[in-house]
């Protein structure tokens, strides 16, 4: 599947409530958040319920997705953070009023427009200029969430060099953006 | 780490969901008042959308499509988008109930129980707070007006994070002084004419938290 391909089913599900187009889009797409949530460390079980939820969202608010504002995948991902993000907080024990703050963490910021085409040649420009290994840290850093240590034992390296890393794979974006 | 290092992990953190309730809130304010960091954090998201869409698949065998159009918990409900986090969790700024630490310099501690210290600091006009380092980290936002200190001018959505290595005085802009949101992973330590003083209430307000 390309992001073509991907934005063209968003689309039939939005406008036609097509569920030939979603059931593409759950062969796809449920696997992967199934994965991301067993890389955060979350249970088989709990994976799978959430990821129910992230393809109920997407079938049921597929409507508020806006093509203009972010791309299919970038959509998804934050619809499957904001769920980790509050299975976490219920499952914690820290002791504050959940609903309170749940109700506006991750929504959407006034941005200024970006168009798809700019983020596209952004996120190109990042990934050309970060070798594969950079990438790895990058992704088990922040979208599998490991810490610094984990990630010093996985990749058998000090973790010095695991934090002077990611430092400088920071950097080496903030240059960029 | 420098400031910049600093600021791309709290909004990369923010991106990838891992902060804690206080640090969130935060960092959400911050990509409020802040233009150049929201678009850092659009990007971020961007990224590990691509992981996403890049990801491994891990099968789910019981899971069928059906089961996501059919669940009828999902209500569509579009998400409102008005006013700043912050005022969204305390209401209006202008009717904080301050409690003045010493004379021109109040606070408000908002009580999220997690392991950062979420406070609105409010500084008169002109006044400065003691020197001071930090044993943690320390961020600060501007809300409202600005402050100076050794390093530089903070306005309106500018952030200032700070490491326990950093000394400095923090002085309100004398037109308007400034209301900042801050984090202090650990209490602060007081250097200077007051200093002993602000430390020994530091300590004894700790046992009344």
């Amino acid at each position: 599947m390309n992001k073509t391909e991907l934005l063209d089913l968003m689309e039939k599900v939005a406008k036609n409530r097509d569920e030939i187009a979603f059931s593409i889009l759950f062969d796809f797409l449920a696997p992967k958040i199934n994965a991301y949530y067993l890389q955060n460390g979350l249970a088989k079980e709990n994976a799978e319920e959430l990821t129910q939820e992230v393809m109920s969202i997407i079938w049921t608010k597929s409507d508020y997705y806006d093509p203009s504002k972010s791309a299919v995948t970038t959509w998804v991902f934050t619809i499957a953070r904001n769920k980790k993000v509050d299975f976490l907080r219920k499952n914690s024990k820290i002791n504050f009023n959940e609903e309170d703050i749940r109700e506006f963490l991750y929504e959407e910021n006034k941005t200024d427009i970006i168009n798809e085409n700019e983020i596209k040649e952004q996120v190109s420009k990042i990934n050309q200029l970060l070798d594969e290994y950079q990438r790895k840290i990058i992704k088990m850093n922040f979208f599998e969430n490991k810490s610094h240590k984990k990630i010093a034992e996985e990749l058998e390296i000090p973790l010095g060099t695991v934090k002077s890393k990611i430092r400088h794979i920071l950097l080496k974006m903030q240059k960029l953006l | 780490m420098n400031g910049t290092d600093l600021k791309n992990q709290l909004i990369f953190d923010f991106a990838s969901g891992s902060l804690g309730p206080s640090k969130s809130i935060f960092a959400s304010t911050y990509l409020y008042l802040n233009s150049k960091a929201s678009n850092l954090n659009k990007t971020f998201e961007n990224i590990l959308g691509e992981n996403l869409f890049d990801n491994d698949n891990v099968a789910l065998p019981k899971l069928k499509y059906t089961d996501c159009i059919s669940n009828k918990s999902v209500i569509s409900q579009k998400p409102n988008q008005t006013s700043s986090p912050i005022t969204k969790v305390i209401g209006s700024l202008d009717k904080i109930k301050w409690k003045q630490v010493f004379r021109g310099f109040s606070e408000f501690s908002l009580n999220i129980n997690d392991e950062n210290n979420l406070k609105l600091i409010k500084m008169d006009p002109g006044i400065s707070a003691p020197l001071h380092s930090h044993d943690g980290k320390e961020f600060i936002l501007v809300l409202n007006g600005s402050f100076h200190d050794e390093y530089g001018k903070y306005s309106k959505g500018d952030l200032q994070i700070n490491d326990q290595n950093i000394k400095h005085t923090p002085i309100a802009c004398e037109d308007e002084g400034c209301v900042c949101l801050t984090i202090t992973e650990k209490d602060v330590i007081f250097f200077g004419r007051y200093g002993s003083f602000l430390n020994l209430f530091t300590f004894i307000k700790s046992f009344f938290k």
